[in-house]
């Protein structure tokens, strides 16, 4: 296996910022990356050649207090994938926006995370909801949110006959 | 959404003044819009042409991710299907591939060459259907029809194969896939090339009202289509030359050969062109598939038997799949436990719909919004989730 030009990143990476990750296979470096300098240090990978923000998702842990973020991004010249992930506190969910980093792309994925779990993106100027419509309760991707317990009691009426089947 | 357009619709022509004093109107494109498919835009019309756009998704929003959460892996598998209608073979093998690789399991050679068959038929299809609704959105209806119609050679061969015309309800599994090619199979997909190789002769010949009114609409420019996150055919017709498939290969893509079309335009008509190349790359894909295809198990030994409880081990894994519209990916994370922890669901739409839509759409006339809206080959439903 070819894994030796992304060892090489990674090794950049180690030395110059103190960030601990692995190449788990050729072209896939994970990387725990810290909050603090994380803007800055998504620039360095920007100007890298990482120029595609995948995706970024949100993994919630409650039993440990924290929301886990995972920014997934392409290097289109190196052909690698480096995932970063970042831990940060479940009560007070927020992070630096890496709008200014990706632009448009970073700027509706962190208004759909923002949205489906609640995490604030400081510097995002555009965190309107995308796909609920008066959504008052609790961001519906946390995972102390009970879908399905919320779908009976919105859509099922336990004294009809035909519906009193869903709560048992 | 639904109260606004009832309000709007009780209006009478004169409350249909330009409100604002800059002469601008709004203008709703969608969601329940025949032109559009289950998705809104709110447009800011000054006279003829859009001030300015914004995407208003949420209308078919199913929040798979969380559906997902509460399900097996097998059930997840007939779940993927419904990710994206046009697409749901390709889905499906994303799921299988992530967690395979969550799992540590190898499916048998037989199972991959069978599965890029399946994903670039379901590309030919999806790209036949998205031919059909750029026509439908320049108001060439002759195309649509014949578009729909060699479409169901696809979907035939499918009802064949998976038992199911556009779901194949989870045909591709983790380990494998479901079933073997039926007998005669692979004869029916060599059949199946002619009317497709006549459909591609359809689509080149480049109706001149088509053209008049797809050249020059829509431009994308390269150093936007990258900022904005575009990906699959939408950047490929910017200039890029980048193809899952080509750069980050997975199943046995890296067997094949085939090219990676680009245009530099960036308009709607080099994305319909750049369309038209890919069915072409996908048949000789396809034909280069069905003669490597070896002899030998379908499915990993581990999966045979279906067993509901097994366990997930503990990890995460990013999978990246190049489906017809784009990029598609698959974030998939395990506590250990029989069920994933967390999915996360990277649809190529999400990205081409909002700020990509968003962009292009400016400036562009009242007319061509279909026909720039459906350029950008894009599927509701993977962007909802």
């Amino acid at each position: 296996m070819a894994v030796k030009e992304d060892l090489e990143i990674l090794a950049k990476i180690t030395s110059e910022f103190k960030i601990k990750g692995e190449v788990r296979r050729e072209g896939r470096i994970w990387l725990d990356t810290p909050t603090e300098g994380f803007v800055s240090f998504c620039k360095w990978l920007k100007e890298r050649g990482f120029e595609h923000l995948s995706a970024i998702s949100a993994i919630d842990w409650p039993d440990e207090s924290m929301f886990e973020l995972a920014y997934h991004l392409w290097s289109y010249q190196d052909k690698i994938l480096i995932t970063l992930k970042v831990k940060i506190d479940r009560q007070n969910a927020s992070i630096d926006s890496v709008t200014e980093v990706w632009d448009g792309s970073a700027q509706v994925h962190e208004r759909e995370i923002h949205e489906l779990f609640g995490v604030k993106f400081e510097g995002n100027n555009n965190l309107t909801p995308l796909f609920l419509e008066d959504w008052q309760g609790l961001p519906p991707f946390r995972k102390d949110f009970d879908w399905r317990e919320y779908v009976r009691r919105k859509y099922y009426d336990r004294q009809n006959e035909r519906e009193c089947v869903y709560y048992d | 959404m639904t109260g606004k357009m009832n309000a709007s619709a009780s209006t009478t022509i004169s409350q249909l003044q330009p409100a604002a004093e800059d002469g601008q109107y709004d203008l709703y494109f969608g969601p329940a819009h025949p032109g559009s498919g289950n998705f809104g835009v709110k447009l800011k019309i000054a006279g003829e042409n859009v001030a300015s756009a914004r995407a208003d998704p949420g209308y078919l929003h199913r929040g798979f991710e969380k559906l997902m959460e509460y399900r097996l892996p097998i059930q997840n598998s007939v779940l993927s299907d419904r990710i994206c209608v046009l697409e749901a073979l390709n889905w499906n093998l994303i799921h299988a591939e992530a967690v395979e690789e969550l799992m540590e399991i190898e499916p048998p050679e037989r199972a991959k060459c069978i599965r890029v068959i399946m994903a670039e038929l379901s590309r030919i299809q999806s790209h036949i259907f998205w031919f059909g609704a750029f026509c439908i959105g320049t108001g060439f209806e002759t195309g649509f029809k014949l578009a729909f119609g060699y479409r169901d050679y696809i979907l035939d061969l499918f009802e064949m194969i998976t038992g199911g015309r556009v779901y194949p309800a989870g045909y591709i599994c983790p380990g494998g896939v479901r079933r073997d090619f039926p007998d005669g199979a692979t004869q029916k997909i060599t059949h199946v090339l002619d009317p497709i190789g006549k459909m591609l002769r359809i689509e080149e010949m480049e109706n001149p009202g088509l053209v008049a009114r797809a050249k020059g609409i829509g431009v994308l420019k390269l150093q936007d289509a990258i900022k904005l996150g575009a990906t699959g055919p939408v950047l490929r017709a910017s200039g890029m030359k980048t193809d899952v498939r080509k750069d980050d290969p997975y199943e046995v893509y890296d067997r094949f050969d085939f090219e990676v079309p680009t245009r530099g335009e960036g308009d709607a008509y080099a994305r319909y062109l750049v369309g038209i190349e890919e069915i072409r790359q996908s048949v000789r894909i396809i034909k280069q598939a069905l003669q490597q295809l070896p002899e030998g198990e379908v499915i990993a030994p581990k999966f045979k038997r279906i067993k509901l409880a097994t366990k997930i081990p503990e990890g995460d894994v990013y999978v990246r799949n190049e489906v017809a519209r784009g990029e598609a990916g698959m974030y998939m994370v395990s506590d250990g436990g029989e069920r994933p922890y967390r999915v996360k669901i990277r649809g190529p739409s999400f990205l081409h719909m909002i700020p990509v839509l968003e962009h292009v759409l400016i400036g562009a006339q009242i007319a061509d919004v279909p026909a720039i809206y459906w350029s950008l080959n894009v599927c509701p439903a993977d962007l909802d989730r």
